[in-house]
């Protein structure tokens, strides 16, 4: 029979809405207390949103020509935190967020600056990502940027 | 958004008044914390069983996801345009908020050989068996894998929405998918 249709019906049904076993709301309200929702006057994503992506292009075109010799890559996913911290709107301009790759700096001078420039472009679709927390789009940016940053680790020398 | 309407089509999902989101929006934008606690129980259920299948049922792991969906809700509220439904947007901002677990993961790998010998001999699981053994293998592959075969099996995605928003090209969302589902039929296989 038609094992294809048998089995996208079978895992269509593990779709569906699921409740949480506790309740969250509490946790939340407490969350969100003291942040107003934020207002329509911060809208603006376009100009840093389209810089950012011009710059993950642009950097990833440029790191991954190098060769270098092989080295152990340290599993950045270990560093990763998606915990969101409880900012008010109010203070947008804040120091920005630490990728989790940050701490992985080459030692080789040739590929310091490329490095710096994909942690600065992962920040910056970071930045854009609080922005648009549902642009599912920037999340695809901010994974190419990483990945080309992991593979520019894997292929340096980098400081300890 | 064509994602977002074709996942509406679960099973168990109905659509929610959306002028009486639309007003509850307004609302919670004037600081009105209990219509943002009504559109929290109103769509809480969706949200939370996305991030569930997409972090391989780690319930504690999806509810910590999902108060980190609802708070940047709160916060990001103002850049819901009413362009499309509510509950759309929450999907998608609940669906990134998951899908950022995978940044940076070593798993990242496009399509290797050795993963398409091991999917080779046929395109779906010989038989998915009980609702909870294919719970529990799926929640068992690798991240990325998994969320493309839940995006794509589960929610109704298309591999070119997958592709864009995991930021792979669209043969290695369709070879993620390939590798997903023969690891799913060695596991089922094994357990049959």
């Amino acid at each position: 029979m038609n094992h294809e249709f048998e089995w996208r019906n079978q895992m269509r049904k593990l779709g569906g809405p699921v409740e949480p076993a506790h309740e969250l709301w509490p946790d939340i309200a407490a969350r969100i207390a003291g942040a107003p929702a934020q207002s329509a006057s911060r809208r603006r994503i376009a100009p840093w949103l389209a810089l950012a992506a011009t710059l993950a292009v642009a950097v990833g075109a440029g790191v991954i020509v190098y060769r270098g010799p092989g080295h152990a890559t340290p599993d950045a996913s270990t560093q990763a935190s998606t915990q969101t911290p409880v900012a008010p709107p109010a203070t947008p301009a804040e120091e920005p967020q630490r990728t989790a790759l940050d701490w992985a700096v080459p030692s080789d001078p040739a590929l310091l600056a490329s490095a710096q420039n994909l942690d600065n472009a992962s920040a910056q679709l970071q930045g854009a990502l609080e922005q648009r927390p549902d642009a599912v789009f920037l999340v695809g940016l901010l994974n190419r940027t990483n990945a080309q940053r992991l593979r520019l680790m894997r292929k340096s020398p980098y400081a300890g | 958004m064509q994602s977002a309407a074709l996942s509406m089509n679960a099973p168990g999902f109905e659509l929610p008044a959306v002028s009486d989101d639309a007003a509850l929006v307004r609302r919670s934008l004037d600081g009105d914390m209990a219509a943002f606690e009504q559109l929290y129980r109103g769509h809480v259920g969706r949200v939370h069983g996305a991030i569930l299948r997409l972090v391989g049922m780690d319930r504690g792991r999806a509810e910590e996801l999902t108060q980190d969906a609802f708070v940047r809700a709160w916060q990001k509220l103002s850049s819901f345009r009413h362009e499309s439904a509510f509950s759309t947007w929450l999907y998608r901002l609940g669906v990134n908020t998951a899908l950022m677990e995978l940044r940076g993961r070593r798993d990242s790998k496009e399509t290797d050989v050795e993963d398409l010998d091991l999917a080779a001999g046929g395109d779906v699981p010989f038989c998915a068996g009980e609702r909870g053994d294919l719970e529990r293998a799926v929640s068992n592959l690798p991240p990325r894998a998994r969320a493309v075969l839940v995006l794509h099996d589960v929610e109704g995605w298309k591999h070119e929405e997958i592709a864009n928003e995991l930021g792979m090209a669209v043969g290695s969302s369709k070879a993620q998918l390939h590798r997903a589902r023969g690891l799913l039929r060695r596991t089922l296989g094994g357990e049959a």
